[in-house]
């Protein structure tokens, strides 16, 4: 009778989903893998080390459903990726894939983790598993495991034929991973554009309308021609800008500041401010950069709540003490840009 | 009559306008940034973040290194806002200090790299495009963006560190200077 443990496993980099708990029990006792036509993915030794799971070779033999408790596959994003997480069996993908492919909304972090590579799978009590030494326990848990289910000849047959990869595989699964990870980075392009970009856009080109089509354009350019005309508006642009307290209202999304750029942009393209002045403009309509941000982005850097209630004040500070120096090193840096 | 057609046409044209100023940047920006975004995640995956976290350990002993480099490098390889997670890599002093120069350092070197921001590309593209209005290169103008914002990013990341002193003070704490072994 084997030993099941429960494992836990991350996204790796670039990957998306995660973090899954995988427990195996009496029934659900079996890891299917469906990749590289048959090859056994990196992966596959320390899940079986840790969990007593048994391998399956999706390409070899067919296994009941109800008997996985885990399936790893290598698909690019078309259609395997969806098929076990649609019938909620838990998916790890080795390749960098999100949601996508025709069944990308059953794709869900609780049930599907790629890029998924030894380093990512550690036991589920906590105890994590050194990386460096993640060599070593894959050659020498090869051979109980060939034991232990000898019983199981197909099994055991396809992991002795997978001991040494052929040139051939190991060619072909390089060049998958590296096209399937440019595939992934342009539908991550894609869908920044969409989900971003092009709303922005949007967003920015009614009020454009607006603003040009109405007569507001004319008035707006009269107050902000003056303000971002000149090294002496801009400065005031600037620390207007980094006024603590203010300069947190002005933050979110950068919405205003890229209002602001964006009609800044449409005055020097009339030539009604000089195109070297976008150099400084640029400093200037960004001073109170992220000060809505502090509490957020230190937590992100894991710090302790003493630390956010300093930092908040000291960044606001120092972004009202640093702002007009900016401004005015740009203004330096401008001469001679176009 | 004509009153009504001609405010008919006017509130039309406020959308036409915008219309039109919506298909300039989708057909002028979108492609070249889609094309720019693909090969910075590629590579950003390829290289994957263990390597910038080993970085990052290096990096935090000197000034220069914990508000010039570090801050560039992390902004580059994980964009906003996941290089302000690496600010983990700081004692707690110093949390603050590197937050200053990463958001500002998410910001300056989007010129160059749009990846790195792209949900606030407009502080810099909105500009940008005057310059392209006047049949001029942008890229002169990304570059210096690049280069005075190290600088610039660079003071205020320093700065910080007295600011923070300053608030120690006023609020009666004092944050640990030595980064904690866990």
């Amino acid at each position: 009778m084997a030993e099941y443990r429960s494992i836990r496993v991350e996204h790796g980099s670039g990957g998306f989903g995660g973090p899954l708990t995988i427990t195996p029990t009496e029934k659900r006792n079996k890891v299917m893998y469906i990749t590289g036509g048959g090859a056994e993915p990196e992966c596959l030794a320390k899940i079986v080390e840790l969990t007593g799971l048994e391998p399956v070779n999706g390409f070899k033999t067919n296994c009941p459903e109800e008997e996985l408790a885990l399936v790893i596959i290598d698909c690019g994003g078309t259609l395997r990726c969806g098929i076990y997480p649609k019938k909620r069996i838990p998916t790890i993908n080795v390749m960098p894939v999100g949601k996508s492919g025709p069944m990308a909304q059953f794709i869900t972090e609780d049930i599907y983790a790629s890029a998924v590579t030894s380093k990512q799978i550690s036991l589920a009590d906590g105890t994590e598993a050194a990386p460096t030494e993640d060599k070593k326990p894959e050659t020498e848990e090869k051979k109980p495991e060939g034991v232990k289910y000898s019983a199981d000849m197909k099994v055991s047959e396809t992991l002795a034929s997978q001991e040494k990869k052929s040139f051939v595989t190991v060619i072909g699964l390089g060049a998958s991973k590296v096209v399937n990870t440019f595939y992934q980075a342009a539908r991550d392009a894609i869908q920044t554009c969409i989900t971003t970009l092009l709303p922005f856009m949007g967003f920015v080109s009614l009020l454009i309308g607006i603003i040009n089509g109405s007569g507001f354009g004319d008035a707006f350019a009269s107050i902000l021609t003056p303000l971002a005309g000149n090294i002496g508006g801009l400065l005031i642009l600037g620390i207007v800008c980094s006024i603590p307290g203010l300069s947190a209202l002005l933050g979110p999304g950068a919405v205003i500041a890229q209002i602001v750029g964006t009609l800044v942009g449409a005055e020097i393209g009339k030539g009604n401010i000089a195109p070297q002045l976008a150099l400084p403009a640029l400093f200037a309509i960004n001073t109170q950069g992220a000060c809505d941000f502090i509490p957020v982005g230190l937590g992100l850097a894991e710090a302790e709540t003493e630390t956010i209630e300093v930092g908040v004040v000291s960044v606001m500070y120092s972004r009202f003490a640093t702002g007009w120096l900016r401004v005015l090193l740009a203004y330096a840096a401008s001469f001679g840009l176009y | 009559m004509d009153f009504i057609v001609n405010l008919a046409s006017g509130f039309m044209n406020l959308f036409n306008l915008g219309g039109a100023q919506f298909v300039s940047w989708v057909t002028g920006i979108i492609p070249t940034i889609v094309m720019l975004l693909t090969l910075m995640n590629a590579i950003i995956a390829l290289v994957g973040d263990e390597k910038i976290e080993k970085v990052a350990q290096v990096c935090t002993g000197n000034p220069i290194l914990r508000y010039m480099v570090l801050p560039f490098v992390s902004a580059f390889m994980l964009g906003n806002p996941m290089a302000l997670s690496i600010g983990k890599f700081m004692p707690e002093f110093y949390k603050p200090c590197y937050y200053a120069s990463a958001t500002y350092h998410c910001h300056t070197n989007n010129g160059l790299f749009p990846h790195i921001n792209a949900s606030e590309l407009f502080i810099w593209l909105g500009i940008a495009n005057g310059i392209t209005a006047l049949g001029l290169s942008t890229a002169p103008l990304a570059v210096r963006y690049l280069l005075v914002g190290l600088i610039a990013n660079f003071i205020s990341g320093w700065a910080t560190e007295f600011t923070t002193k300053l608030v120690e003070k006023q609020q009666g704490v004092k944050l640990s200077r030595e980064l904690k072994v866990k």
